[in-house]
């Protein structure tokens, strides 16, 4: 559970998840006190009585709250009791989890997030679980990424893209320049490349890299710009890729609807074979 | 365990968190300066080293209020050895 409306929306979302989804079981984790006597069908509840807060070290409190909801629910993935975790509130607590719990594919795992574009869905990555990676990092997210939108996605060979300040090859800093050679020769669709706008119109590419520092401003520079739009289609679920198991993350202040957002991404994550896929790429990147 | 055989632990435990070749590893190596080292990555290479260890001392662990004083691998393992000895 978590989050900052918990476990009023998180119950409500459990519901429209279970009752959209026939095939689907839930287990909440966290502490619901009255609330525990009006489970949604097919959920059950497993207690835990930690949480950690916005202002605590998230991987130190991974490691002295074995009780926390975060660290409870990702266990439940590493032991065989879950197919996915869902988490809602810190992502820093969420990742520190996810990497001590499950397990690291890459060095630093990545934010995976799918922007509504408009000419089709994108995923962006980085945004947010790495600020500085290396150019070998940036292109571990690109390979993790394409594998990712043939999945979430549906698209057999996705175009990616490298976000930078220009078009032209050799724009960008020191590090755009080294990730593009090193894409360039990689076993992916790689289409040079792409500025910040291409994010939101989705033409030329259906991944886009970034480092995690410009990838968080650019997405939350999006959201207000929806949010000031009057629409409501911002992402409420974004996926680490780049931990040994399936872990996805949604806002603390998430509605009923993000949180069975939130759910029905694991649920296709998992139906749909992502981390056998992510595993066998990981280990020709 | 020994001295050397516990930085040997920790030299694995660094190359897998950080990718870094564990030959560069000393006892003087700084995990902040030298191995950019965060602190999930901090507490990821100490969790490694207590299953190592536990392995052969059943229970050991590093208490969390003591992590801040490891600046270098040396103190790390010098702390793990006095906690065996303890």
């Amino acid at each position: 559970m978590g989050g900052d409306d918990a476990p009023g929306a998180v119950l409500e979302g459990a519901r429209l998840a279970v009752a959209r989804d026939p095939e689907l079981d839930l287990l909440l984790v966290g502490t619901l006190g009255a609330a525990a006597s009006a489970l949604p069908a097919r959920t059950r509840l497993v207690e835990a009585s930690e949480s950690i807060g916005m202002d605590e070290d998230p991987a130190r409190a991974v490691r002295s709250k074995p009780d926390a909801s975060v660290s409870v629910v990702h266990r439940l993935v590493r032991d065989g009791h879950a197919d996915a975790a869902v988490s809602l509130g810190s992502t820093g607590a969420t990742l520190a989890a996810a990497v001590l719990r499950l397990g690291r594919l890459t060095p630093r795992p990545a934010v995976a997030v799918i922007v509504p574009a408009v000419a089709g869905p994108v995923v962006l990555l980085d945004a947010g679980g790495s600020l500085e990676p290396t150019a070998e990092q940036l292109l571990q997210h690109a390979v993790l990424g394409a594998a990712y939108a043939e999945v979430a996605l549906g698209i057999a060979d996705p175009a990616v893209g490298l976000l930078n300040v220009g078009s032209e090859p050799g724009k960008g800093d020191t590090l755009r320049k080294q990730a593009f050679e090193l894409l360039a020769a990689a076993p992916i669709r790689f289409v040079g490349n792409v500025e910040g706008h291409d994010v939101a119109l989705g033409e030329k590419a259906d991944v886009i890299v970034a480092d995690g520092f410009t990838g968080n401003v650019l997405l939350k520079g999006m959201e207000g710009a929806t949010a000031r739009a009057g629409r409501t289609d911002s992402p409420s679920a974004a996926l680490l890729l780049g931990v040994d198991g399936i872990s996805v993350v949604g806002h603390g202040a998430g509605s009923p609807e993000d949180v069975a957002a939130c759910i029905a991404l694991a649920v296709t994550i998992v139906r749909q074979g992502l981390m056998p896929r992510l595993r066998a790429r990981v280990a020709v990147a | 365990m020994t001295d050397a055989e516990l930085l040997e632990v920790l030299r694995a435990a660094v190359a897998t968190v950080l990718e870094i070749d564990p030959l560069t590893v000393t006892r003087g190596t700084r995990f902040d300066i030298d191995l950019r080292a965060d602190s999930l990555a901090l507490v990821e290479i100490v969790e490694i080293l207590e299953q190592d260890v536990t392995r052969r001392r059943p229970g050991f662990r590093m208490n969390d209020e003591d992590l801040d004083a490891l600046v270098t691998i040396g103190d790390a393992v010098d702390y793990a050895l006095a906690r065996l000895r303890a």
